[in-house]
């Protein structure tokens, strides 16, 4: 499995080094003993809970000058380092 | 292990003679007072905790107070006294309004949401929602304002998570204000409180902590919803309260219990749930439930989600040992 800080699997690495960087402050800050591959279901391995996703969110939205709609807060987009990863790059985000 | 529709089946008077002897110990034994004082909201849990009350240790020591606020349904006042009525205790209705306007409340409130929504003022309603139904499509629990306007027309602005904590904090004004009302009341007649949260509110982390958390005695909390209701109609609750459909009726606008939290019909729920805590296999509870391995697949994320971000609902505060 990927770990979150390999280069493998996303080529994409400014943009996938700011998502690690936003969930390890904001979700397991200080917690030394988790770590997450870039595929691993961030709600799944419990990194990120109901509200996290809506701080996942914001994040996104306010980082990178984007809006997201409603239809688009899926699993599908959100729910991985490397689901966002490829969101951001359906939405021009590189 | 079966997963199917009859496995939450209870044999409902052995459950409630059970129940009744944990109250009965719990009263006299555990804390030695005279009675138990229980919150009436005019719900089936409510209802249900009350009339095992009474069956366990007699009307004469079961108290029921009826604590609407300015925003409440007045039909939830009026089942609350109608069924402390037809159980023969003893009841108040004490108006909390004021008690959650001395934590600078609604004024905060309202000003807080009309910068949300432009025009929120008087004659305005609102609510809080999440997603509709979890097992039809696809969507994490992300929550949305709603502003009816005086005309009638509708408002929507999805919360932030600051925006949603902020909304959710005044909420547990409201729930915790009852807490502090039914300990003024209980402690002075020398009665414990019972609390009336159920197995799916409990694991899902739909309680306030402090607020409906904050009891003595938890006499339902073993059971799901879905068995609460079988306890309703062994109890002969009223046809009126078990056919309501359940709601925190904490918002000015109406809101069910699954608009607000639950995303999926209790029939459902209940047996996801169960399925879910016992480490089912989706395909295994999809086949028994005869739902879609993506619906199962949901669900058990959004159990997940919820049970996680609720843990500290659940526990006692930490201390160093």
């Amino acid at each position: 499995m990927d770990t979150a800080s390999d280069k493998t699997g996303v080529s994409s690495l400014p943009v996938q080094q700011e998502i690690i960087n936003f969930i390890r402050e904001n979700f397991i800050a200080g917690r030394s003993d988790v770590s997450f591959g870039v595929e691993d279901s961030l709600i799944e391995t419990k990194i990120m809970d109901s509200t996290g996703v809506l701080e996942l969110v914001t994040f996104l939205e306010e980082r990178f000058s984007i809006t997201i709609a409603d239809e688009e807060l899926v699993p599908e987009n959100l729910d991985s380092v490397k689901n966002l990863v490829n969101f951001l790059r359906s939405k021009g985000i590189e | 292990m079966g997963y199917e529709h009859n496995v939450l089946a209870l044999n409902p008077g052995h459950e409630c003679d059970r129940i009744c002897a944990f109250i009965r110990e719990q009263v006299y034994t555990v804390y030695r007072r005279s009675g138990i004082v229980v919150g009436l909201s005019g719900g089936v849990d409510s209802s249900v905790t009350a009339a095992l009350a009474v069956r366990a240790i007699g009307r004469d020591n079961v108290v029921g107070l009826v604590l609407p606020e300015k925003e409440s349904n007045p039909v939830s006042s009026r089942f609350a006294a109608g069924h402390a009525a037809a159980l023969g205790i003893a009841c108040r209705e004490i108006d909390i309004t004021p008690t959650v306007d001395s934590v600078g409340g609604y004024a905060w409130r309202d000003e807080y949401i009309s910068r949300l929504v432009p025009g929120y003022g008087p004659g305005c309603k609102y609510n809080i929602i999440l997603p509709s139904d979890l097992l039809d499509r696809d969507a994490f629990s992300f929550y949305t304002l709603q502003v009816q306007m005086p005309d009638g027309s509708l408002k929507k602005k999805r919360l932030s998570a600051d925006t949603f904590r902020a909304l959710a904090a005044f909420a547990s004004i409201k729930i915790r204000a009852r807490m502090v009302h039914l300990y003024w009341e209980a402690e002075r007649r020398d009665m414990i409180v019972a609390g009336t949260t159920n197995k799916t509110e409990f694991i899902l982390g739909d309680i306030c902590k402090y607020g409906d958390a904050g009891t003595d005695i938890e006499p339902i909390l073993h059971l799901y919803k879905n068995q609460v209701y079988q306890l309703a109609r062994y109890l002969d609750v009223s046809k009126e309260i078990i056919d309501r459909q359940p709601s925190p009726d904490t918002f000015s606008l109406p809101v069910s219990d699954q608009e607000f939290f639950f995303r999926i019909p209790f029939e459902k729920l209940d047996l996801l749930l169960y399925s879910w805590e016992r480490g089912a296999k989706v395909e295994e509870a999809a086949a028994a439930l005869s739902l879609g391995e993506d619906a199962v697949r949901r669900a058990f994320r959004d159990f997940t989600s919820k049970n996680t971000a609720t843990a500290h609902i659940r526990e006692v505060p930490r201390a160093l040992p």
